[in-house]
């Protein structure tokens, strides 16, 4: 992947990876221990309540959290290469809101079909999550107009759109329902067994490939549309199937963990000051922090204030807008 | 090498280029000329096949334009933008690399020959101390010499540039000046739009003088105060500095 670097400096980095990389697999080993009921290594292996909780709950919910974090940092670091905008996250393209319609018209029109294995929430919100990416660029399609300014204004527009037709449901129909919707569109990764983790792990696979194997072609695109149009490539279709790809990838992780903000956001910004601008870098920074971000947000969910199990969703923002904020301040301060 | 045939454009309802006619010939320098908003720089985007003409035609070595795939165009054509879009960092090296981008095909990384290219010419525009760098840290006149260089790297015959010299300091000037002279030596077909006819006039062979979207002059390079005022409304002098012709403004 890589071209023989100068020497030192390519160690040092090589460091704060593995660094990153080591803390991250020990967090993932310690946190599926903690919890109300504390478990003991020694009771793992034996056939007891204990081992289900830890075997069918604890490790099942630690994989999915570093896996969906994963996946949602490094989709909020493509697009920032597609938008040429280090603030850009998939949400533009209103993935999230999509998914949080299929999800709502699943709950209040009891749609309960299983496909593979995984529920008719899930797959509803999936649905709506394709549906926004497709609607966007057929929009774009019928103006005859494929810019990124664009895409842009219709993902702006559906965002509108699919929240205003989630409080008609609420209001309109019985409440009956409201809570499960409510904790779901505030994000989770708690599950049971390891459908849902297969499922987003093979898609977190494909993902990392595409990502390694479209390398040129996403440096281009991040480099502004003359450059890449001058180097031989069709920028525009190449945008176009993106879109279309991480729509699939993004719409997975969203009705699987419901809308899980911030990680998209904050965690390339990261990976961006840490991987010293090489790809490759940026790439495995942001798959690592993703992961090891989410795991850790929802460990604090469960250590909080137990036994309450908070959102998730909720501690990545609370967490993650401070943070940001001091993060975007002390480099503003640098650059003055 | 180029050859625009009645070629129109348009922004919306406003004509921008008017009825073009002309054809460079290999290992021509032509400066583009003329004042804001005379079209120059749409010129060069039909020319370089990143805008498509809204009438008549480019032919690319008799081939239309049009015809040509993208990465196909890009192994005949480098085009350098007046303004560089680097909102992300991005590493020096891979910025250069991706002049070798047309000829690889989607799976495949580059190739041994393109890093002995790409050697070569950072070897060439002594750019060693550049290639890890984020060329976000660049200082205008480095990235210049940068996008030159990857141009270079694309390996093409045709380079067409759009104000190179703008923001520039006179060191920085004159590298790229070189850069460019040493190219075209080399046998490659220069395309150059720029106000700065004091530092380019002299490199040209060829001019070509546009205002208001038309065609104004269209040949071997000479000095013409007439033309000049004609373009520009002021009044232009030219001297000999041994076989340099040198042009000034004169007051």
């Amino acid at each position: 992947m890589f071209l023989p670097a100068t020497g030192k400096s390519f160690t040092w980095m090589n460091k704060k990876i593995w660094s990153l990389g080591i803390f991250v697999f020990i967090l993932l080993l310690i946190v599926p221990f903690w919890g109300i009921i504390p478990i003991d290594w020694q009771t793992i292996l034996g056939h007891n309540p204990n081992s289900f909780v830890f075997w069918q709950l604890r490790v099942p919910r630690t994989i999915l959290g570093f896996v969906a974090g994963a996946i949602l940092a490094l989709a909020g670091l493509v697009c920032q290469n597609l938008f040429k905008n280090n603030l850009a996250t998939p949400d533009l393209l209103g993935i999230s809101s999509g998914a949080a319609a299929g999800a709502v018209l699943a709950l209040k029109f009891n749609l309960f079909v299983t496909f593979l294995g995984l529920g008719g929430m899930v797959l509803f919100s999936y649905l709506g999550a394709l549906s926004s990416v497709l609607l966007v660029l057929l929009i774009s399609r019928m103006v005859r107009n494929m810019s990124l300014y664009t895409f842009l204004m219709c993902g702006v527009a559906l965002n509108f759109f699919y929240s205003a037709l989630i409080v008609f449901f609420q209001y309109l129909f019985d409440f009956s329902n409201t809570f499960s919707l409510l904790r779901w569109l505030m994000g989770g990764i708690s599950v049971v067994g390891y459908h849902e983790s297969i499922f987003l792990g093979v898609l977190l696979l494909v993902f990392l490939l595409a990502i390694f194997i479209f390398k040129k072609e996403f440096l281009l695109v991040s480099a502004g549309d003359h450059f890449a149009q001058s180097r031989g490539l069709q920028v525009a279709h190449f945008r176009i199937y993106s879109f279309l790809g991480l729509a699939f990838i993004v719409g997975a992780v969203v009705s699987v963990c419901g809308p899980i903000g911030f990680i998209a956001l904050i965690v390339p910004h990261i990976s961006r000051l840490w991987g010293r601008s090489n790809y490759g870098e940026t790439v495995v920074f942001s798959m690592l922090l993703g992961g090891g971000f989410l795991v850790l947000a929802d460990f604090l969910a469960r250590a909080l204030i137990p036994p309450v199990d908070v959102p998730v969703g909720i501690i990545t923002s609370l967490f993650g807008a401070p943070f940001f904020l001091v993060l975007i301040i002390s480099q503003l301060k640098k650059t003055e | 090498m180029i050859k625009a045939t009645h070629v129109c454009h348009s922004l919306g309802r406003k004509p921008v280029l008017d009825d073009l006619n002309f054809s460079v010939a290999e290992n021509d320098f032509v400066l583009i000329f003329g004042p804001n908003g005379a079209g120059k720089s749409t010129l060069l985007k039909l020319l370089s096949g990143i805008l498509a003409t809204r009438g008549g035609t480019v032919f690319i070595n008799g081939k239309n334009i049009l015809h040509y795939s993208k990465k196909e165009l890009a192994t005949q054509i480098a085009y350098l933008p007046q303004f560089d879009e680097f909102n992300l960092p991005l590493l020096v090296r891979d910025v250069l690399l991706s002049g070798r981008y047309p000829y690889g095909s989607f799976f495949r990384k580059y190739s041994g020959r393109d890093h002995e290219i790409f050697a070569k010419t950072v070897e060439r525009f002594a750019l060693q101390e550049y290639v890890e760098r984020n060329i976000q840290t660049l200082s205008g006149g480095e990235r210049k010499k940068v996008l030159l260089a990857s141009a270079f790297i694309q390996d093409v015959p045709l380079i067409l540039l759009d104000e190179p010299l703008n923001f520039l300091d006179p060191a920085s000037t004159l590298q790229v000046i070189k850069m460019l002279r040493e190219m075209h030596s080399q046998g490659k077909t220069v395309l150059l739009v720029s106000h700065l006819m004091q530092h380019f006039f002299p490199e040209a062979n060829k001019m070509l003088a546009l205002k208001n979207g038309k065609l104004k002059y269209y040949g071997a390079r000479e000095f013409s105060a007439q033309l000049f005022h004609d373009i520009y409304q002021v009044s232009v002098q030219h001297v000999f500095a041994g076989d340099r012709e040198i042009i000034y403004l004169d007051e």
